[in-house]
């Protein structure tokens, strides 16, 4: 399919279902209460999903996963700084500084 | 609309937001640059950021259509990580119920992580709800707007900043900035480690469904362990 298209289609969709998930108990289920399980299991969502989403951009960067991969102590690093200060800009600056350091020794030593 | 933005309860949730948009300006970027990396005109990165309004989502909708992943996969994955959403609908409801269908149409559309963490206090009991909602909505509407200028930014140096830079290491720094300050409880980091191992152990899934299908399992893991220790508990 025509890649404009497609995209436009997700943005819809993603979009949709977002606003759906938004509205829910706002407008939709006002006067019912959450089940116990179900909240219990959403409070779940963003550690388990970001935790998937993260993992393989560290991990393999294209052509599986190396004995030296710079990413692996970067992000370690970048974890470290997001869990003591909780700011995004802080934790960019320390990883993507790990980074360029970790990447120039790599390139001095191999 | 005019008495809207001109209420004190409006300005003074656009305004105590401003530092948190501020913070959120490299994740607004990194969107921005994600959509160009996956060819988006635009609009359609414009449309992204404007309709989806959901950094996470937007960064994970971008990846999966660069890496060729079907539509469906695509929507499912992103469908999954808008379920926290649900969390926050219902925590915000009883607070709104009084409200007219049109704030909570407004208010819903503007409910983000961010918005959420910094307002859901002000619906505390005793507060007249009218007035939590203009805060909800005077805050929600300065993330809005920064977010497309952040968005629209990240777009245009996506095109101009060099690949040696690594810049797409910034994707993960992001999410580590919000998952690393969340692992504060034995279940959630159960849920995260789970997640982590099995999106590994998935790589084989074809349509790059590992994501999502780890994330459940990542998911089931955080709730059954914290069911585990609540039984623990009351032994």
């Amino acid at each position: 399919m025509e890649g404009a298209l497609k995209l436009w289609i997700v943005i819809l969709a993603v979009g949709a279902l977002n606003y759906a998930s938004r509205l829910s108990f706002i407008a939709f289920f006002a006067r019912r209460t959450m089940s116990p399980l179900l909240a219990r299991a959403l409070r779940y969502v963003p550690a388990a999903m970001l935790a998937a989403l993260i993992v393989p951009m560290i991990i393999t960067p294209a052509g599986g996963p190396l004995p030296l991969n710079p990413k692996i102590p970067a992000a370690i690093m970048a974890g470290v700084v997001a869990w003591h200060t909780k700011s995004s800009l802080k934790t960019m600056i320390a990883g993507m500084v790990a980074l360029w350091i970790l990447q120039a020794i790599l390139a001095r030593i191999g | 609309m005019r008495h809207v933005l001109a209420a004190p309860d409006f300005r003074d949730g656009f305004l105590e937001m401003l530092p948190a948009c501020v913070g959120l300006i490299p994740f607004g970027l990194v969107c921005g640059v994600g959509a160009a990396a996956a060819g988006a005109d635009f609009a359609a990165a414009m449309g992204m950021s404007a309709i989806i309004f959901s950094g996470a989502a937007q960064i994970l909708a971008s990846q999966l259509l660069a890496a060729g992943a079907p539509i469906a996969v695509v929507v499912l994955t992103c469908a999954v990580l808008g379920l926290r959403f649900l969390m926050y609908s219902a925590a915000m409801a009883p607070a709104l119920s009084v409200l007219s269908a049109r704030w909570q149409r407004t208010i819903a559309f503007l409910l983000t992580d961010q918005a959420f963490a910094a307002s859901i206090r002000k619906f505390d009991a005793g507060r007249d709800p009218r007035r939590g909602a203009l805060h909800f909505a005077g805050g929600g509407s300065a993330l809005w707007a920064t977010w497309q200028v952040d968005n629209a930014v990240g777009y245009f140096a996506g095109n101009v900043i060099p690949a040696s830079w690594s810049l797409d290491f910034t994707v993960p720094l992001c999410f580590l900035a919000l998952l690393a300050p969340a692992l504060k409880s034995v279940p959630t980091i159960v849920a995260a480690a789970v997640a982590g191992v099995a999106v590994l152990a998935l790589e084989a899934l074809p349509m790059r469904l590992n994501l999502v299908v780890a994330g459940v399992i990542g998911i089931v893991a955080g709730t059954f362990v914290e069911t585990l220790r609540e039984r623990w508990k009351a032994r």
